[in-house]
């Protein structure tokens, strides 16, 4: 984006000075119209010492910042509440890795999800009052990233919190006696095997699709005297009676690149060293994306949750947890094969 | 007493010839009691019990001396972290302490026993020959396929499932394909196995032998166009059952710039011995 911009005002400016070069080669400020962000991690018109240097510094710094986060006698911690039937805790902000196998005791086979924790830090609490007057929300960021392109308010939250910036920001809404001091980590062992999670991230976009892809609608036949009439939606409606078309009538459109929730799903295992969560079934997003996890809000997958983190895990205190914690039903590898009566 | 020196003299002798007969077997008697035998004429002979013999069972599997990585254990081609594949590698390991998978290509016979409820006995032995090998990471599968009164079967097995008891190798081989699905369309002779087949021993140091035989179709239709290009088959004798013109008009669908498209390059061999060497190490703690 820099880069291009530059380039744009360069050329006006040449164009201003002298005209005459310019209705020369026309052609070359047709160029300068499209607007490609850049992607690289480091601002591209840094020199090659001074990316060397920043990338160091910045590991250290980050490094640093996360070290700190670590020690809870920096300064005093928040007072902890106790679990109570109905409180709704924080979430997480995890990275889509793959999907796998994962085989239950029953030698039945699933596919699970695996989604990584990286990074995880609250990064601001707002009251009741600071948000929408009825709940208050924790803000909660994942995925470190280069601070060259996040906007000044953000970086003076990032700064607040102590943490480095980072790539997917959102907002849980939680009780009042699940806050958490913001700069606060977020691991994995948030959640516990056997419970269940709604997730929700940006679905894989589809463009603009007709109604057979994006609704499933059947289409007419290919041949027998149709014309121009095969993956066309056929009637919209009644007619005089109403004598409009309902709202919410399904109709072609984008597909996809939407916010999607996918509701009760259940973890099986959860490796609290590399911080990576397994999740039944299918999630929505490409590989890679960042999305968001939380409890679930199902009223009848509720009742897993009994007596989990609250309001979080935290590592000094709750001690350490073995590397692999598994579901009941899961067939764990080192154990013989199974015999089935 | 020299009546019992002369025994023991007759006794020598029977045991020296014994000691220079060759025998057959890998079993022979144990002669250690020969040195024992000059000073036995003033103390009568301790006993020494007879060294053990030692029996070399030719048809347990040796452990392989060949360089061999299982090939899902290569991960594909894609944007994916590492890290995934990594903890599945684990896993894999995890599993292949308990189960012991055996290194076997597309076209070797295998015998899997699986753990099923509705079997006899709970248990199913399926012998077949391996058509396919699919699958990357802990979702790796192999196809067996056989004839059993007159059927055609095939049964694709999960490497890593919990519910495989055993796999045997009964012949390790290659075949000139890759991929053997062609044999659904083959005489029923070339997919036939016997279930009760005897292994056939490979030593562990000696390459894996391939197999050069080239099969015999039934007459057309065949479930796909095997002929074409596409699926480069090796092992199929084209001359019994197609025209000249007929394989000359199946190049129509030559890609022949394909092996040119530098995008498609993936080469593993860097990879494989990096993981190999993780693999090893892994299995031996």
């Amino acid at each position: 984006m820099a880069a291009l911009s530059c380039r744009f005002l360069l050329r006006r400016g040449t164009r201003l000075i002298s005209p005459r070069a310019a209705t020369e080669s026309p052609v070359q400020l047709v160029g300068c119209v499209r607007t490609v962000k850049t992607t690289t991690f480091f601002e591209e018109h840094l020199t090659e010492d001074n990316q060397e240097y920043m990338r160091k510094s910045m590991a250290e710094e980050y490094k640093r910042q996360t070290a700190e986060k670590l020690n809870p006698l920096k300064d005093e911690p928040w007072q902890r509440h106790e679990w109570t039937e109905g409180s709704r805790r924080v979430g997480l902000v995890a990275v889509k890795l793959g999907m796998a196998p994962m085989w239950t005791k029953a030698g039945e086979m699933r596919g699970v999800t695996m989604l990584q924790v990286q990074d995880c830090h609250v990064l601001k609490c707002m009251s009741k009052e600071e948000y929408d007057g009825r709940t208050a929300a924790l803000v909660v960021g994942g995925k470190n990233v280069s601070p060259f392109y996040r906007s000044e308010g953000q970086m003076e939250m990032f700064r607040n919190a102590g943490v480095p910036p980072k790539q997917k920001l959102t907002h849980f809404r939680v009780t009042d006696n699940a806050i958490i001091k913001p700069g606060t980590p977020l691991y994995a062992a948030h959640f516990r095997p056997g419970q269940y999670v709604d997730i929700t991230a940006k679905s894989i976009g589809k463009g603009f699709q007709g109604v057979m892809k994006r609704w499933g609608f059947k289409g007419q036949p290919a041949s027998h005297g149709q014309t121009k009439t095969h993956r066309r939606p056929g009637a919209s409606g009644p007619g005089g009676d109403p004598g409009k078309v309902f709202k919410g009538k399904k109709m072609p459109g984008q597909m996809g690149n939407s916010y999607v929730t996918a509701f009760g799903l259940k973890i099986w295992r959860i490796n609290t060293k590399l911080n990576v969560l397994y999740v039944n079934g299918s999630v929505p997003g490409h590989r890679n994306c960042v999305l968001k996890i939380r409890d679930t809000i199902l009223p009848t997958r509720r009742s897993t949750l009994l007596n989990p983190p609250f309001p979080t895990y935290f590592t000094e205190e709750d001690g350490d947890l073995a590397e692999d914690l598994y579901d009941d039903d899961v067939f764990i590898h080192t154990e013989p094969s199974l015999t089935l009566t | 007493m020299a009546a019992c020196s002369k025994r023991l003299d007759k006794f020598i002798v029977s045991l020296r010839l014994l000691r220079n007969l060759q025998l057959q077997n890998e079993r022979f008697l144990s002669t250690s009691v020969c040195r024992l035998a000059p000073d036995n004429d003033s103390k009568p002979p301790k006993f020494v019990p007879p060294s053990k013999p030692v029996i070399v069972d030719k048809t347990q599997a040796v452990k392989s001396q060949r360089k061999f990585l299982s090939p899902e254990f290569i991960p594909p081609r894609q944007r994916t972290d590492p890290l995934k594949f990594s903890m599945e590698r684990r896993d894999m390991v995890r599993r292949r302490k308990v189960l012991d998978i055996p290194e076997f290509y597309v076209g070797s016979i295998l015998a899997v026993s699986m753990a099923d409820p509705n079997a006899t006995g709970k248990i199913n032995r399926f012998a077949g020959i391996c058509i396919q090998r699919g699958g990357s990471g802990l979702g790796a599968t192999f196809v067996l396929r056989n004839i059993i009164n007159n059927q055609g079967v095939e049964i694709c097995y999960e490497m890593y499932s919990p519910r495989i008891q055993k796999i045997e190798v009964l012949k390790c081989e290659k075949r000139l394909d890759d991929n053997l699905m062609y044999l659904r369309d083959a005489l029923p002779e070339y997919s036939t196995v016997d279930p009760e087949m005897k292994p056939v021993p490979l030593s562990s140091t000696e390459e894996v032998p391939v197999n050069k035989l080239k099969v015999r179709m039934r007459p057309k239709p065949w479930s796909k166009r095997w002929e074409r290009p596409k699926f480069n088959i090796q092992g199929i004798r084209f001359d019994l059952c197609l025209t000249p013109a007929q394989m000359e008009h199946a190049q129509k669908w030559a890609e022949p710039w394909r092996e040119y498209d530098m995008l498609k390059e993936y080469d593993t061999s860097e990879l494989e011995k990096q993981i190999f060497a993780e693999v090893q190490q892994e299995m031996k703690k």
